[in-house]
């Protein structure tokens, strides 16, 4: 029964995303005389695109789920992806961040990348947890002094020279496959383990969650301790893809990872949200600025429609939410 | 009775102000002793450093009027940096000289200087008000309505001149940031909003929709048509503020105001207005504003790189905000 309840709500979402595929096609034909969809290289790279803001959404998910929300995923790619990168440069290089330092094995810059998100997520985490103030304010200061710190980390200049082992992670479909991976392994620890059961539990009745002996405390710091390590991980795979790091990385990504959580179905009020919704969420925000890009609609015009997405997203979530509980009562 | 809320205003200045005025004069005391220090010179004493702290913030300061009275209706306005960017522009373009080739428009020149001041405030206003609209009937919460309108203005901003900058304004325009007027437009609000906020119903409706919006239902007051209203007051500071802004700066452009919003939410919080609403004033966000501009100018003063300012404003943001929470828990447990 579950299952069909959540079958019937992602085939809701799918159909959304159809629609706007079909739209797009329509006016392709009609304004651009030329296929949208039927264009192998453009479904490359809306998927391409879409992976790095997936593999936050994936994290950004599991918070909303909670009833919390996280602003500082942006930032934290962009500090993620400088200290990163800096331990991944090769030798020979004529702007070395560490002069001994060069040729480490892929996986150091990797693991370093992943911790250091993990390490801001778990502040969030704590300053949320531990003195109950709303999650907005902890995480807008963190996107803050996170994009301070990758600015000042190397004086504002890009990382450049990366290994080749290191670059390999960004190239061809790799990024693809590990977002793939990522919404797998967090769809099942959503939807089979404890860990999945306790963040439901939290984000539905966070008192009753209390009473029947979860550690709220600490489930919330491990969750917004996930999704900085999340952060982390979309910030090494950019940097690998882009074969350089800068400050100025991932700028308002934490408003597409949300968006495409929310129009994926997950509520802002917490307790309901699906991985499997989050990731045609992505897609379907990649298939609109794709088809933006496409019509060629200026730049300016798509960040006005995305602002305008995100308000009806949510919405269409609050509208849900009244229903279900008049319909409750 | 109105002599009666005055005094009472007074009395509230003094008692409650203390604690944050004590910071401020601790904030004054230690950029002095360091600025001996590490600088062999005085901070505090020098008359031309002192008047440019008080005229940078004087624009995060009107900003700042606003969303106090927005937060201690119990909202959040994330908006307010970049409505100010689309409202400069759009004066700004209003305020051009008839002998600029490239105007925005060119027919549009040389106009009194009383329609770009309109214009730009109008445009804020109407901005304000969508976001005050959306939250009342959405019921949506506020900081994600806010957060949408921060990406739909910055991209009306860019949009509205394709990224160009706007300058070259009739003489006139340039009034409002001359010398110390901005300044005074900021206390003279400073002041009228101080009066509204302890004196009159607006002020009244204010604290009671922020302390119990269900028991302000049941009393009778209209809450949709008061949040529309506090937001669109809002909307309409940051006008007067993008005003100034681009009068001071002879010309607008499209990334003006970037992270203003936090300054300004960090003055109000610092200033004692709780975000659990119900709780603030505007002489404490006064004083907020003082100490985030001590701070600035202070490390500006020591020669820290300006990136720790961002990162310290951000932990000063959370530290403001925990310390608030402390003092919603213990007023509870009393």
């Amino acid at each position: 029964m579950t299952l069909n309840r959540n079958l019937s709500s992602d085939m809701n979402i799918l159909l959304v995303l159809f629609g706007i595929a079909a739209l797009f096609e329509i006016l392709g034909w009609l304004l651009m005389g030329q296929s949208f969809l039927f264009n192998t290289k453009r479904l490359t790279i809306i998927f391409l695109q879409v992976s790095i803001i997936g593999i936050i959404a994936v994290g950004v998910t599991q918070v909303i789920i909670t009833s919390g929300i996280d602003l500082s995923s942006g930032s934290v790619v962009a500090m993620s992806a400088m200290v990163a990168a800096s331990f991944a440069q090769a030798s020979g290089g004529f702007m070395m961040y560490f002069g001994g330092i060069s040729d480490l094995p892929v996986i150091i810059p990797i693991f370093i990348g992943i911790a250091v998100g993990c390490a801001a997520g778990w502040f969030n985490g704590a300053i949320t947890a531990y003195t109950g103030i709303p999650p907005f304010i902890p995480t807008l200061g963190m996107l803050v002094a996170a994009r301070g710190i990758a600015v000042l980390y190397n004086d504002g200049s890009p990382i450049i020279g990366l290994t080749e082992n290191f670059k390999f992670i960004g190239s061809g479909i790799m990024p693809v496959i590990i977002f793939i991976s990522v919404a797998f392994i967090f769809h099942i620890l959503l939807t089979r383990t404890v860990y999945g059961r306790r963040t439901y539990a939290i984000g539905s009745n966070e008192e009753a969650a209390r009473v029947s002996g979860i550690n709220i405390k600490s489930h919330k710091v491990l969750v917004y301790t996930l999704a900085g390590g999340l952060a982390g991980l979309a910030g090494v795979v950019m940097c690998a893809r882009a074969t350089l790091a800068q400050s100025g990385m991932g700028q308002m990504y934490e408003l597409d990872a949300i968006a495409a959580a929310v129009i994926g179905g997950t509520s802002l009020f917490g307790g309901r949200g699906r991985i499997t919704g989050t990731v045609i969420g992505v897609i379907i925000l990649g298939v609109i600025m794709s088809g933006f890009t496409f019509l060629r609609v200026d730049f300016y015009y798509q960040e006005i429609a995305k602002g305008l997405i995100i308000l009806s997203a949510v919405i269409v979530d609050q509208y849900r939410h009244n229903r279900s509980v008049s319909g409750a009562s | 009775m109105t002599m009666i809320n005055f005094q009472k205003a007074y009395t509230n200045l003094l008692s409650e102000d203390r604690g944050i005025l004590l910071v401020l004069i601790g904030a004054v005391f230690i950029f002095e002793l360091l600025g001996w220090i590490m600088q062999g010179q005085t901070f505090i004493f020098n008359s031309q450093r002192l008047f440019i702290i008080i005229l940078q913030m004087a624009i995060i300061g009107i900003m700042a009027i606003g969303v106090t009275q927005i937060i201690i209706m119990a909202g959040i306005d994330l908006s307010g940096g970049s409505i100010i960017a689309i409202a400069g522009l759009v004066a700004a373009s209003l305020a051009q000289t008839s002998d600029n080739f490239r105007a925005v428009y060119p027919t549009l020149t040389d106009l009194p200087v009383i329609v770009p001041v309109l214009a730009g405030i109008a445009v804020a206003t109407l901005l304000g008000w969508f976001n005050g609209a959306v939250i009342a009937f959405t019921k949506i919460p506020a900081f994600i309505a806010t957060l949408a309108m921060l990406v739909i203005a910055r991209g009306l901003a860019r949009g509205y001149t394709s990224g160009k900058q706007v300058s070259f304004f009739v003489e006139d325009f340039g009034v409002f940031g001359s010398g110390a007027t901005p300044i005074w437009i900021f206390l003279s609000l400073a002041l009228i909003f101080h009066i509204l906020l302890t004196t009159t119903v607006y002020g009244r409706h204010n604290y009671a929709i922020g302390s119990n919006e269900q028991g302000a239902r049941m009393a009778g007051i209209n809450v949709k048509r008061h949040k529309m209203l506090v937001y669109s007051m809002a909307g309409f500071l940051y006008g007067i503020a993008a005003i100034i802004q681009t009068s001071r700066a002879e010309t607008a452009q499209s990334g003006t105001g970037l992270m203003w919003e936090l300054d300004a939410i960090a003055a109000v919080v610092i200033g004692g207005t709780s975000l659990m609403g119900g709780v603030g004033r505007i002489t404490g966000t006064i004083i907020g504003v003082l100490i985030l501009g001590i701070i600035t100018s202070g490390f500006i003063f020591l020669r820290i790189d300006v990136f720790y300012i961002a990162i310290v404003k951000g932990i000063i943001l959370v530290v403001a905000v925990v310390v608030d929470q402390y003092r919603h828990k213990n007023s509870h447990n009393r």
